[in-house]
């Protein structure tokens, strides 16, 4: 539910959480995005972060620059100036991301997590179970049916959350319990709403579908794409999935590895929340790919 | 000649860090990393009069072996190791003139838990978001990306410091070894989640820090916590726990519950996650939280958000030329 007035949430002596609502609706989101961008374009004084999710939107501040009395002040006129959810046009950039559905990789994930943890089926056969789909292949077609909104780039340096902006490809699953000690880099994973793609191998709760060769971030800034940012992708950025078999991953793999891989992301859309919000309106939304 | 620092041994976990860290990248997914006590480390900058934004070294539990390969001048702050130079005691809070060949070795922190140590001129590591902090999770930042290693060796950019400068004792922060430490709180962003009892509880209990316990969160242990109605009665989207919530952005210093456990989210923790944070301990308290051993007893002190934005200032104005003697 979408709170009449924003919620203002102390973080200690320089955080604030601002709540917009209370569950995972996407206009939440969106209007988190939109005051993050609200505080890039008016430069707002003491400001220095931000960190969005669903709902909510962190916001770190320099309490010698303003006081937290003055912060909520802020955020309420820029909030105000936001107008409705369905006038918001965000910056949004569009990735093609390539993917390896139903990998190698991701199989040895849950083969070690069975054999050390607790046995457990193929995750893309369960996902594809809970969710009513024929099979694994289907929740690939699927998967990579839809551009996939970033929620928010949080966690680990450079991971995307995202959900899916078509509704005829929204997944839902449960996520590990206990979560695994060890995923594979790159591998792109579904929990709860969200979609996301692990950039630090570790540890992790999302059921493994497959697997990207690009790095989502190089703090090394080695591949052109990095040569003015550490992590690839922002908070409100799109990402289309492209399926790719194992001799195309390995082809672009070994591109990454010499630094002549040309990621592919246009920037010449901006993202209409009124437009957006009519498309899904207009669509039959039991249809399935 | 260049100065170099050879890592004879490199301690325990001896990390590359500067003030105040990898700042302002939490929307990237980067933590601020830097020194877990800014106050001594800040200290150890000024003894030796460096910038503020000189790279140093953050040495946990037992701090290393060095060997510095010309004259340079040198201070350690923060935790008592009893460091040597060549086999003479090496006085903490003061500035050293240290020659080449001499090595500095230190041994377990018998007070505190963390000692900073400065070199003239700063140690020369890449800059990765503007920051030489090292954030070992990930590999990024400091040396090569991860805490020191035997065998290694360090580049100290040129300058020149002054030997015989003391940190006012008053100026230092109270580190000691009685292993109760009080640490200031400030409540929220989520204690609508925990039941007034809960909170009450919270605060008038002692909590013990554990020994699984790093730069990315301090775990707790201590009594149950009481949860409000809030809690269980909250859409699925939420979780299935009590301490579940919908994925959202942490605060540094947040006390996030993850079940039953109590974790303070520290220098190198996750940006966001599913779990509430009913408490926050402020930015002038992590000195206590750094120089605090697994099986201290925490007690935690309620102040408003402006009590420790004060607090923070008090710091900040201790970390300047005038506390030096």
């Amino acid at each position: 539910m979408k709170f009449d007035q924003p919620k203002y949430l102390p973080g200690g002596d320089h955080f604030i959480l601002v709540q917009f609502g209370d569950d995972a609706s996407i206009d939440l989101n969106f209007m988190a995005l939109g005051l993050t961008a609200a505080l890039k374009e008016d430069a707002t004084k003491g400001v220095v972060d931000t960190n969005p999710s669903y709902n909510s939107l962190i916001v770190e501040y320099e309490s010698d620059d303003i006081s937290y009395a003055d912060l909520k002040i802020e955020l309420a006129r820029l909030i105000s100036g936001l107008g409705s959810v369905e006038d918001l046009e965000l910056e949004s950039r569009l990735a093609y991301l390539p993917a390896m559905y139903l990998d190698p990789w991701t199989r040895d994930c849950v083969a070690d997590y069975s054999e050390k943890i607790a046995p457990r089926d193929y995750d893309p056969d369960f996902v594809a179970e809970v969710n009513g789909f024929e099979d694994a292949k289907q929740l690939a077609r699927i998967h990579s049916g839809t551009e996939h909104w970033v929620v928010a780039v949080c966690s680990t340096p450079g991971l995307p959350l995202m959900r899916a902006l078509d509704p005829r490809c929204a997944i839902t699953s449960p996520k590990y319990n206990p979560p695994r000690t060890w995923t594979t880099l790159g591998a792109i994973g579904v929990g709860g709403l969200s979609s996301s793609i692990y950039t630090t191998p570790g540890p992790g709760g999302y059921n493994l579908i497959g697997r990207t060769p690009v790095p989502l971030w190089d703090p090394q800034q080695r591949l052109p794409v990095f040569k003015d940012r550490v992590v690839l992708l922002d908070a409100a950025d799109r990402v289309k999935f492209v399926p790719i078999g194992e001799e195309e991953f390995e082809y672009i793999e070994a591109r990454v590895a010499d630094g002549s891989y040309e990621f592919n992301i246009t920037a010449y859309q901006r993202f209409s929340v009124g437009a957006y919000k009519k498309w899904v309106a207009s669509l039959n939304q039991d249809g399935r790919f | 000649m260049a100065l170099n620092i050879d890592v004879i041994k490199a301690g325990l976990e001896t990390s590359v860090q500067d003030f105040p860290g990898r700042y302002g990248f939490w929307e990237q997914g980067f933590p601020p990393s830097g020194p877990f006590d800014m106050w001594s480390f800040r200290l150890a900058n000024i003894l030796v009069g460096n910038a503020p934004e000189a790279a140093g070294l953050e040495c946990q539990f037992m701090g290393p072996t060095l060997k510095f390969s010309d004259d340079c001048v040198i201070a350690f702050t923060g935790a008592e190791m009893n460091a040597t130079l060549d086999g003479e005691t090496f006085p903490m809070w003061e500035s050293v003139a240290v020659a080449a060949g001499q090595t500095l070795a230190c041994g377990f922190a018998s007070v505190g838990a963390r000692a900073y140590l400065a070199v003239s001129g700063g140690i020369e590591v890449p800059q990765v978001l503007g920051a030489r902090a090292t954030f070992h999770m990930a590999g990024v930042g400091g040396l090569e990306g991860h805490a020191l290693k035997d065998g290694q060796s360090i580049a100290v950019n040129g300058g020149a410091g002054v030997p015989g400068r003391k940190v006012k004792q008053d100026c230092r922060p109270k580190i000691a070894n009685g292993k109760q430490w009080q640490i200031e709180v400030v409540q929220g962003p989520n204690d609508d989640w925990i039941a007034e009892e809960g909170i009450e509880r919270f605060l008038e209990s002692e909590w013990k820090l554990q020994a699984r316990s790093n730069r990315t969160g301090y775990r707790l242990e201590g009594p149950e916590w009481i949860f409000a109605d809030k809690a269980s009665s909250k859409g699925p989207e939420h979780g299935e726990h009590p301490s579940n919530i919908l994925d959202h952005g942490y605060p540094v210093g947040s006390i996030n519950l993850c079940g039953q456990t109590p974790i303070i989210l520290v220098n190198d923790a996750p940006s966001a996650g599913g779990f509430i944070n009913p408490f926050t301990v402020p930015s002038a308290a992590f000195w206590k939280l750094a120089q605090s051993k697994p099986n201290d007893i925490y007690r935690f002190n309620r102040v408003s958000v402006e009590e420790a934005q004060e607090m923070r200032r008090g710091i900040d104005g201790l970390c300047v030329e005038d506390s030096i003697e």
